[in-house]
């Protein structure tokens, strides 16, 4: 019997699975577009899984993050809820020991952690600021027709990369327009792009902070062979892609998973049949107080499960004392 | 029938209401304030604002609207200067003209000059000048002055416990003397303070992490702005300490440690309270809150974020609060720093 751990990383781009044997090897992973249906998405992985592992499976622990973790933890039962900083930060030191840097882009979020002995001692995220993400990627190679797998080959291409405005990715839009309009070469124009938003995530995400080799680049962003090789000129270092980039955080909620139940606690999974269950999210706006909170309510079945948005806890603390009571 | 003064509940309220407030009590006058801070009351404020105000300064704008049309009179001190050649953030100097300007249906305002940037000048000059409204006697105005600095001792006494804001508020305005816990339980004072006793207590069996929090109070003692973050951190098992807890001989001993005076008087005590906490050894990270568009944290909050980097394994964060953030990017943030401090709070400790 196949005994391992489940990770999930719920994130706003990509929903992505793994299934980590008890040694810590990866069996399976699962790299799925979330397409704005995060609970649909989940559901689907579980069946997708399910079918690729043998059929005699026991989950030890399940571990689940990304902007959706909470929503993966609920309706999976996992037995780690962790932020997506720890679990990247978990893979990458226990896959390629001796990382002092991860620099780790994905659909929506872009963060930069810095390690030093295995330890996460510092880290930023963006804030308010998407330019730079695998979303803006997408949109650009959607508009010059371009499917976004050829990106990164088509960049490199590229003999001089033109000079992009990159600190804002409406105005990058408008900038990489005009230079198309002056007849740039395209990979000249997407060089030059993957060179303004490593500007861009250097000043920002990275201002201030010390990158030192190894310098290990995941996320979806990774695959783009573009971005690495901007990486890499601009920080004048080796910049490696580890075999599973783009599912790094679901193989950090994973270990996380058997972290927590390596002594031999029982986990808490709801079993892969949760992939079969009628799950439904709704939400209202509480009028209690002039907050007007908007409460989000997942139902399994019908019955609430799990409610969160409210500030001051009515909602869900009346749901958590029910449980317990 | 009393005459009510309407105080809102932003800015320097955390620093003096309890003067104020005993101050126009003690003179027969009603003090209301206006209620917390809620999205209704933020989004007011940020509608009344000039574009370039801070979120604090825009946060009080809504304060003052809600008070607007239910007071006989609005305190707003201008507080130009609290201490000898320092002075009080600009946009305090100038908030009750930004409220004229901008609030409709506005009662008398009481702004009386608080400037005590020269040494001669004094701070009875200001409540002098605001008594006068509601008395004609002068031993009286004095008597109420006396008061509200009694009540104002008593607060930062209470503050130096441990108690935040709002509970020493509430303690000060209850008659019956009851002993409740402080929130702010990390006992981090100073040496010779007056929490040295508290060693004495009992311990709980494992010791929990304290994170120093540094900000400016209406940010930080503020449910609504900082998204409940000290409650947070509580749920999370941490015990918090924050700089008004530190006596000011403390604060100011540790903030001339910079090679020239800081003249902001609260941005000095914010940067104090950190590089003490920093040098103590008695905090597991440190957690700085700082709001979009304010000056003095733009420059102190580099000035501690480079003594923090120089501290080594120190864990460190900002968080930049502005009327856009998302809660679940502060969330996010805040549990990675959370690990953070545990692991280095594992990983330091031997065996």
């Amino acid at each position: 019997m196949v005994k391992g751990y489940l990770g999930i990383d719920a994130g706003s781009v990509s929903t992505n699975l793994v299934f980590l044997d008890e040694a810590g090897r990866i069996r399976e992973a699962l790299y799925l577009r979330t397409q704005g249906r995060p609970i649909a998405t989940i559901q689907t992985g579980l069946r997708q899984l399910a079918e690729s592992l043998p059929p005699r499976v026991a989950v030890r622990g399940v571990g689940a993050t990304g902007s959706g973790r909470h929503l993966a933890g609920v309706i999976t039962g996992a037995d780690v809820v962790k932020n997506e900083i720890t679990s990247h930060a978990v893979a990458t030191s226990t896959l390629i020991p001796g990382v002092q840097t991860i620099l780790e882009i994905g659909g929506q979020d872009s963060k930069l952690i810095i390690l030093r002995n295995s330890l996460v001692v510092d880290f930023a995220m963006n804030t308010v600021c998407a330019a730079g993400t695998g979303s803006f990627l997408d949109q650009q190679a959607a508009r010059l027709g371009i499917p976004i797998e050829k990106f990164g080959e088509i960049a490199l291409r590229s003999r001089s990369p033109v000079r992009i405005a990159g600190r804002c990715a409406v105005f990058a839009e408008s900038d990489m327009i005009h230079k198309q309009q002056m007849g740039y070469d395209l990979p000249d124009i997407l060089a030059g792009l993957c060179e303004a938003l490593v500007r861009n995530y250097l000043n920002n995400v990275g201002k201030g902070k010390e990158i030192l080799p190894p310098v290990v680049f995941q996320g979806g962003v990774a695959a783009n062979a573009g971005m690495k090789h901007a990486f890499e000129k601009a920080l004048g270092l080796e910049v490696q892609i580890p075999p599973y980039y783009n599912v790094m955080g679901a193989v950090g909620a994973a270990l996380l998973a058997r972290e927590k139940t390596v002594r031999g606690l029982p986990s808490s999974f709801k079993g892969f049949q949760v992939a079969q269950v009628d799950f439904a999210s709704g939400g209202f706006t509480c009028d209690g107080c002039p907050n007007t909170c908007e409460v989000v309510e997942i139902r399994e079945e019908g019955r609430v499960i799990a409610r969160w948005g409210d500030r001051c806890g009515k909602w869900s603390g009346a749901l958590a004392e029910r449980k317990t009571g | 029938m009393s005459r009510k003064v309407g105080i809102p509940g932003a800015l320097l309220y955390y620093y003096y209401f309890p003067l104020w407030q005993a101050f126009f009590q003690a003179l027969g006058a009603e003090v209301a304030v206006s209620g917390p801070s809620t999205k209704s009351v933020l989004n007011r404020g940020v509608e009344l604002a000039v574009e370039d105000a801070c979120l604090p300064v825009k946060l009080a704008l809504g304060h003052v609207a809600e008070l607007a049309g239910k007071v006989d009179y609005l305190f707003l001190p201008r507080l130009v200067s609290v201490a000898s050649r320092e002075y009080i953030c600009p946009k305090f100097l100038g908030f009750p003209d930004m409220v004229r300007q901008t609030v409709p249906d506005l009662p008398p305002i009481i702004d009386v000059n608080v400037n005590l940037y020269r040494r001669q000048n004094k701070l009875y000059t200001a409540f002098r000048a605001a008594g006068k409204i509601f008395s004609a006697g002068e031993a009286r105005i004095f008597l109420a002055y006396r008061r509200g600095l009694a009540a104002l001792g008593k607060y930062w006494k209470l503050m130096g416990e441990g108690f935040s804001p709002e509970e020493a508020i509430n303690l000060l305005n209850r008659s019956s003397p009851r002993c409740p816990q402080p929130s702010n339980a990390a006992r981090t004072i100073p040496e010779d303070g007056p929490a040295a006793a508290s060693d004495k207590a009992p311990r709980p069996e494992r010791e929990k992490p304290v994170v120093a929090v540094i900000g400016h109070p209406y940010n930080i003692y503020d449910p609504y702005i900082s998204m409940n973050l000290l409650k947070k951190l509580r749920q999370a098992g941490v015990r918090t300490a924050t700089a008004e807890q530190l006596p000011e001989t403390v604060v100011r001993r540790e903030a001339a440690y910079l090679p020239k005076r800081l003249f902001w008087t609260l941005n000095q005590r914010m940067t104090g309270a950190a590089f003490y906490f920093l040098r103590s050894g008695r905090v597991q990270g440190l957690l700085q809150v700082t709001s979009f568009g304010c000056g003095p944290d733009s420059m102190t909050g580099e000035l501690i974020a480079r003594r923090a980097a120089g501290h080594g394994d120190m864990p460190f964060l900002n968080l930049v609060l502005d009327e856009h953030s998302g809660e679940a990017g502060v969330l996010t943030r805040l549990e990675a720093f959370l690990d953070m401090v545990r692991q280095k709070q594992e990983g330091g400790r031997p065996g």
